[in-house]
């Protein structure tokens, strides 16, 4: 589903992503590890179409159309999805509004008749009940004054309900209280399937004790270092990265 | 020159001296300190019709339970339906018969006019001069709808003057709902309105300005406020070519309090400027300014905000906040608070903020679907939001976020 080639992303003159290789295919999920600023969240932002950074070399495909191409809007509508690191507030624009608005776009984007008011409620019911999110919540305007846990379970939230073919996490477990973890990692599993692929970017084990990764990966200087199995992590968890980072040759 | 032909005008004595005021400082130019980013002078330009006579008729876009409407067309002002009990409808010379005492008290209201000459050459040309009057007691239970509509098909000047007057304990919400012909030729529309809020009275005053670009519309709003009297004040500036509105507040009472609300969305080619006054002259009232703008296009934003404490007003609670987002890098903003405190016993606050939409909010947006078009216009929506939903009457509040969101829309290409 998505095909990472030699891509090459920075931000003025700073090189940030320096050549990363990446194959996701459907129902795999992914984790990417890797010391603070080493790139994670900025291959995240380059994937959703964040035009601050300027990609100058590689390719990413998606279902074989070239991501690079597309407006983040139609990212969203072909079916990328990312949950941010630090969600951004959005005053006076209620989740549910937001919601509205973005479920018919990217219907509109497909070809397809909008939703109506009743098929809206009866949507978020059922999905409210994956994060275990309340409604007063989603009343309020987006992420404003939301403490750190709920507006990650705000983005799991929305990942419900744009039901994406991809979906990055980006750190989506840093603030959540243990019983919110065990919640939203539920979230994230019972949204698995064979059609979609997850890419979960984190610092640490307990996330993958829950949503268990076909594929380790470190990220460290804008480049995949390292790869493997769920089993990376553990031992990530327990040697650090310096074991990875003093066997390289820069 | 324009004001060339008003030489030759003969008025009766006390217009003709209001009429020399204005010839002697004719239109404002942008050399006065007061109209520094609205200059008037083009107006020189235009060979005026002082007085016409031409007919315009439109239907009001509104659709409302209301009272009774009163509709102006091209300055001539007609009664539809009838007057609630308790409310007259007569002219100036007639109400200040039938009330000289009032008349008397009415005459030393003391308006602060400087550099407002067009305040002037009203007194001295409008073609009505009429009053409403509500009763002592008196509630009006649904709003007063005043539809003013302007079209010519030759360069005209329109200007009427109206006095509300709210007796003791009265209640009325007032709907100005202004407008003019988008395909008209050149309209000076010069608007006086003088309110008189008794003691105890509450006035609900929704105004909203949706003129064609040829329309240069001068504002005068002037409400004096007696004890324990309440005013809510809304100016929706929603489209003409260069609308100048003088807001004034005169505090005359104690317990009074005076809710201002603002929202202007000015497109390619507009210009709102907004020169509000709040004057504490007596203690113990409160007032609240809340002002938004969305500058469109190449538009141009002006808001002047005076607040005055007097020496008398102790314990006065004086609240101001303007905050504007430009929509394009061609906008331009220029706010200007001013605070005049001669009390030492008062609570005072003000803050103006002029900025653009966050790319971090629109990414965010973006992320998730929404275009960038839509989801600018949520955004700025989101931001004028505010003000529209203090407005109480759901079918006015729904046609003017319509029309806010039309023009952005309109503004983005949508
Ligand atoms: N807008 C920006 N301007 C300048 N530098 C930036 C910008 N965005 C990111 N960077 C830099 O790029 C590098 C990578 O940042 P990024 O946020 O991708 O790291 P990260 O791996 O997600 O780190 P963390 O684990 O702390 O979240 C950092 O050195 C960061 O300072
Ligand atoms: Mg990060």
């Amino acid at each position: 589903m998505l095909s990472i080639a030699n891509l090459h992303a920075r931000i003025g003159e700073k090189e940030i992503l320096r050549g990363i290789n990446l194959e996701v295919k459907a129902g795999e999920v992914h984790a990417i590890m890797g010391p603070n600023g080493s790139g994670k969240s900025t291959l995240a932002s380059v994937l959703a179409g964040r035009e601050d950074y300027e990609v100058t070399d590689g390719t990413v495909s998606f279902f074989g159309k070239d991501l690079l191409d597309l407006a983040p809007e139609a990212r969203a509508a072909e079916g990328v999805f990312l949950a941010f690191q630090y969600p951004v507030e959005i005053p006076g624009v209620s989740t549910t509004n937001f919601m509205k608005s973005a479920v018919n776009e990217i219907r509109k984007y497909r070809g397809e008749e909008p939703l109506d008011a009743v098929q809206f409620l009866k949507m978020f019911k059922e999905k409210m009940a994956y994060v275990n999110i309340d409604q007063s919540l989603l009343s309020r305007s987006l992420n404003e004054g939301f403490s750190g846990g709920e507006k990650k379970r705000n983005e799991i939230f929305q990942m419900a309900v744009l039901a994406p073919k991809l979906a990055i996490l980006d750190e989506t477990d840093s603030g959540l209280d243990i019983d919110a973890l065990r919640i939203v990692a539920e979230g994230v599993n019972k949204l698995k399937s064979p059609d979609n692929a997850t890419i979960v970017v984190t610092h640490y084990q307990r996330l993958l004790d829950y949503i268990v990764p076909d594929f380790v990966h470190v990220l460290y200087k804008g480049r995949i270092v390292k790869s493997g199995t769920k089993e990376l992590a553990l031992e990530l968890e327990e040697k650090g990265y310096d074991w990875i980072i003093s066997a390289l040759v820069d | 020159m324009a004001t060339d032909t008003l030489v030759t005008i003969s008025l009766p004595k006390e217009k003709q001296s209001a009429l020399d005021r204005f010839l002697a400082n004719g239109f404002p130019t942008n050399k006065w300190e007061e109209w520094k980013y609205t200059s008037l002078k083009s107006l020189n330009d235009t060979d005026w019709h002082w007085n016409t006579s031409e007919e315009a008729s439109l239907d009001s876009i509104l659709t409302l339970e209301t009272a009774c409407t009163l509709h102006t067309s091209n300055g001539k002002m007609t009664l539809e339906g009838l007057l609630p009990a308790g409310v007259a409808y007569l002219d100036f010379a007639n109400f200040v018969h039938q009330n000289p005492d009032f008349a008397k008290v009415f005459a030393q209201r003391n308006p602060i006019l400087d550099q407002n000459s067009l305040y002037d050459l009203n007194d001295a040309l409008a073609s009505s001069h009429q009053v409403i009057w509500v009763k002592k007691g008196v509630k009006v239970e649904f709003p007063i709808l005043h539809t003013y509509f302007a079209s010519v098909s030759i360069s005209s000047a329109i200007q009427i003057k109206l006095l509300i007057y709210l007796e003791e304990g009265a209640q009325l919400t007032w709907i100005d709902d202004l407008a003019s012909s988008v395909d008209s030729q050149a309209i000076l529309s010069n608007y006086v309105q003088e309110i008189w809020v008794a003691k105890d009275a509450h006035l609900t005053f929704v105004k909203t300005q949706d003129f064609g670009q040829m329309t240069t519309h001068i504002d005068h709003t002037f409400i004096s406020q007696q004890d324990h009297s309440v005013v809510d004040m809304f100016t929706f500036s929603l489209n003409g070519g260069l609308i100048r509105n003088n807001l004034h507040f005169y505090v005359d009472g104690q317990q009074v309090i005076s809710n201002l609300n603002g929202l202007y969305v000015p497109g390619n080619d507009q210009l709102v400027d907004s020169h509000t006054v709040v004057d504490h002259r007596m203690p113990n009232s409160e007032s609240n300014e809340l002002y938004k703008g969305v500058l469109l296009g190449n538009s141009t934003g002006v808001f002047n905000g005076k607040i005055f404490v007097r020496p008398d007003a102790q314990k006065t609670n004086a609240f101001q906040s303007c905050k504007n987002v430009l929509a394009s890098d061609k906008a331009t903003m220029n706010t200007k608070p001013q605070l005049e405190i001669w009390a030492d016993d008062v609570k005072c606050s003000h803050g103006t903020t002029t900025g653009q939409l966050s790319d971090e909010a629109l990414f965010y947006m973006r992320s998730r679907g929404i275009s960038e078009e839509a989801a600018k216009t949520l955004l700025m929506l989101a931001f004028v939001q505010q003000v529209i939903d203090k407005v109480e009457i759901p079918a006015l509040k729904e046609s003017i976020s319509n029309r806010v969101v039309a023009k952005i829309q309109q503004a983005l290409g949508v």
